[in-house]
């Protein structure tokens, strides 16, 4: 049961990454058009995200909830030393999440919408750079686990773990990875001149992704990181991002052929790749403080509690996916006549 | 203030807000989905435009009720590390389940919201009662966590370790049904008076008084069904506090002295260090009967219990009346209602209209001051009997800031929301037809 748990920990991780950051990435991608496509591009991605966008957050929590139940000394220590980076990805959260509910239900259009508009482009930004910086701070062998909360300053303890060199590139890599993701999606949701500039906008933020990746892992290298240099070492996950860099040759493909499937797979696949790398790394020990590491299979919650959470979790998922996965699709079928019917005016 | 008490203060003002947003998401979608069937079946445009605008209603309350909540899931973690550490694994199973009720209820939405003309009618229609019907089950899981707080079972400890685990016997806990009964009424009782509250006024304006007429009949229908039922469940509570948590019942009326045939206060000061109740009004025995259905039965007092173990007793009491108080005056006004069926003359009257107006946010006042009773009420445990409040916080100084912010973030949602609230209105009236 523990490995259905498990599966479950980093199925919901990987759809929170994946649509989470694809719901961040449009946001950001907003942030960075010029005035005239901001309004195209809002409403490029109410049609596509609209019936879909709050279940993708539901992710987050699902994967906090499966944490705290199967994880809990885990848990315990994320919770207590991310403290206020956490704050501050639910501040973004809030935020973009109350701007985006009042751009679309607001029922009276006017100059307030430009505050809606800013408020959701600017936390799409910032709630992405903080979740990558989280985990940035976990793999950073930063974080000083102690009971000694007097002799240790408030910096060391709750600051700095989370506030350096190297959970600062986390924090833009994710960031990067979301926009690259939305800009790629988008893509083939659109037609003529729209498509255009997606396009240009995916291929400038692939570039600026490796540069950033590139950047983590020089950084990491530079200053001698357990995590980074274990991550050059192992060769699964160097196979898994360089295949997921060969991917973007099939992807690219996929969207001009307009072939919105592949797409989507493709792009998911990429990610899928990107998170295995990661952890793969240095699976179980995904917490790496200054003297130790933290094996998230130990200290788990008890047989029962686990046979019990695989269960629910079991039977959860056997009536949220399909129903999911029906949502998608029931506007997937709505979009395509409706896209027929624009082309052929 | 130490940081434990800015813990407690952020912990109850984002509660505090949650628990108004929770309980409209999850009982306006009842409403939207009545007037969505009474269009389906007369065809009459006033039900559709009153789908139409609470179905905006319910979309802004389930994201601000969302975001909130995936706030509190972190927030207890980040405030409470200690409790979630050892009660996290216990209390899994419900909050499991919530995430996954939740998730049916954010499926389910999606279809609603964007299904119009693009589903079969009917189809439509159920996703609609899907909504609603996820959404109190998502409340009644939540509570039914709450409620093992008060109630701890399905463990052991042994060396301050918890186990012996069985989360069904902790989800299923003594006082799960009790308090999740009393919760689903109280949510229903203050949305529908709320919402027909802010219809009643409408119709004092004379803005559209045929559609806000439908309004207030159907919410005020909900409310006041509810608010009937809501004094039995409220006994059954009692009677279930009274046997697990006496001195939770002691606070909520301000007992002190031990007693056979205790008296039952109404009103009056409490005088917490001479331990006596002022200018109260006294029904002799009642709480011997209320508490355990015997007019002779003991009650114990505050005084029979260890000082370290007593909540801050005023807070508790002053809750505990301004619920009951309230609850009675919603029965009276639901009475009203049911009569206003049978003699039609009193529609015409505008005091009416403005009874219940002015009654809209009282049902909500209730609903905080209930919460304040079991939660204040049960402290200075965070688990009762087991772990104490002050074990559970986080180690992390500085609290005040972190609550300061959330002062100022959850002050301005609230302000927008109702800023949102008011424009929807607006536009409602100045449609036309």
């Amino acid at each position: 049961m523990l490995y259905v748990v498990l599966f479950f920990t980093f199925f919901s991780l990987f759809l929170y990454v994946l649509l989470g950051g694809a719901d961040f990435g449009a946001g950001i991608v907003e942030l960075f058009s010029s005035r005239e496509n901001r309004k195209m591009n809002r409403d490029t991605v109410y049609k596509v995200m609209g019936p879909v966008w709050e279940a993708n957050h539901i992710w987050l929590i699902i994967l906090i909830v499966i944490l705290w139940i199967a994880f809990p000394a885990y848990f315990n220590v994320i919770i207590i030393y991310l403290h206020i980076p956490l704050t501050l990805v639910l501040l973004g959260i809030t935020m973009r999440g109350v701007a985006f509910i009042f751009r679309h239900y607001d029922a009276i259009v006017d100059g307030s919408q430009i505050w809606y508009n800013r408020m959701f482009a600017i936390s799409s930004l910032i709630t992405p750079i903080f979740l990558g910086m989280s985990f940035g701070a976990l793999v950073s062998g930063e974080i000083v686990v102690t009971n000694d909360y007097t002799n240790t300053g408030f910096w060391e303890l709750f600051m700095h773990p989370w506030l350096n060199g190297f959970t600062f590139l986390t924090g833009l890599f994710y960031a990067a990875l979301c926009a690259f993701l939305a800009s790629t999606l988008l893509i083939g949701e659109t037609q003529g001149e729209i498509r255009k500039i997606y396009s240009r906008k995916s291929g400038i933020f692939t570039v600026v992704l490796v540069i950033i990746g590139g950047a983590v892992l020089l950084y990491g290298y530079w200053y001698d990181m357990t995590f980074v240099k274990e991550f050059l070492q192992n060769e699964y996950s160097l196979i898994a991002i360089a295949l997921s860099g060969v991917l973007l040759l099939p992807l690219w493909r996929a969207i001009k052929k307009q072939h919105s499937v592949m797409t989507k797979i493709y792009a998911g696949l990429q990610i899928l790749l990107v998170i295995f790398a990661a952890i793969n790394t240095h699976y179980p020990n995904l917490i790496i403080t200054k003297d130790t590491e933290l094996n998230m299979l130990q200290d788990t919650a008890p047989e029962s509690v686990i046979y019990v959470l695989g269960i629910s979790l079991i039977i959860g998922g056997g009536i949220i996916l399909p129903g999911l996965f029906h949502l998608m699709k029931s506007f997937n079928m709505i979009r395509i006549p409706s896209r027929a019917a624009d082309t052929e005016e | 203030m130490e940081n434990l008490d800015y813990a407690r203060l952020q912990m109850a003002f984002t509660l505090g807000f949650h628990i108004i947003f929770a309980c409209i998401g999850m009982v306006m979608p009842f409403f939207m989905v009545v007037s969505h069937r009474k269009w389906l079946n007369t065809r009459n445009p006033i039900y559709l435009k009153l789908t139409k605008a609470w179905q905006r209603g319910v979309a802004i309350f389930f994201v601000t009720g969302a975001v909130s909540g995936t706030a509190l899931s972190f927030e207890l973690g980040m405030l409470w590390p200690e409790f979630m550490k050892h009660a996290g694994p216990v209390i899994g199973m419900p909050f499991s389940l919530e995430g996954a009720a939740f998730f049916v209820e954010a499926i389910a939405l999606g279809f609603y919201l964007y299904g119009w003309k693009k589903l079969p009618e009917t189809f439509h229609w159920i996703t609609g009662i899907i909504v609603g019907i996820s959404g109190v089950i998502s409340g009644i899981l939540v509570v039914s966590a709450n409620a093992w707080m008060n109630s701890p079972t399905g463990f052991d400890v042994v060396n301050g370790e918890y186990v012996n685990i069985d989360p069904v016997q902790a989800f299923l806990n003594d006082a799960w049904f009790t308090q999740a009964l009393h919760m689903t009424l109280a949510a229903f009782a203050a949305t529908g008076f709320a919402v027909a509250g802010i219809h009643a006024f409408q119709i004092l304006r004379n803005k559209k008084p045929e559609l806000h007429k439908a309004a207030f009949k159907i919410a005020i229908f909900f409310g006041a069904i509810a608010a009937l039922l809501q004094p039995l469940s409220g006994d059954l509570s009692a009677k279930d506090v009274a046997e697990r948590q006496p001195v939770k019942l002691a606070a909520m009326e301000a007992h002190y002295e031990t007693k056979k045939g205790a008296p039952l206060y109404i009103g009056g000061i409490v005088d917490a260090e001479n331990k006596e109740v002022n200018y109260k009004l006294e029904i002799p025995k009642a709480l011997s009967f209320l508490a355990f259905g015997d007019f002779d039965a003991e009650v114990k007092g505050l005084n029979d219990f260890p000082e370290e173990d007593l909540p801050p007793v005023p807070v508790v009491h002053y809750a505990f009346q301004t619920m009951v108080g309230i609850g009675s005056l919603l029965m009276l006004a639901a009475l009203l209602f049911f009569i206003s069926l049978k003699k039609k003359s009193l529609l015409e009257n505008r005091k009416f209209w403005w009874l219940f107006a002015l009654l809209s946010p009282l049902g909500f006042i209730a609903v905080e001051a209930g919460w304040v009773v079991t939660e204040v009420g049960r402290q200075p445990w965070v688990v009762y009997n087991i772990m104490r409040t002050k074990d559970a916080v986080t180690p992390m100084p500085g609290l005040q800031y972190s609550f300061y912010l959330y002062v100022a973030v959850y002050l301005t949602l609230a302000v927008m929301v109702t800023w949102l609230m008011h424009r929807q209105i607006k536009v409602l009236n100045r449609s036309i037809g």
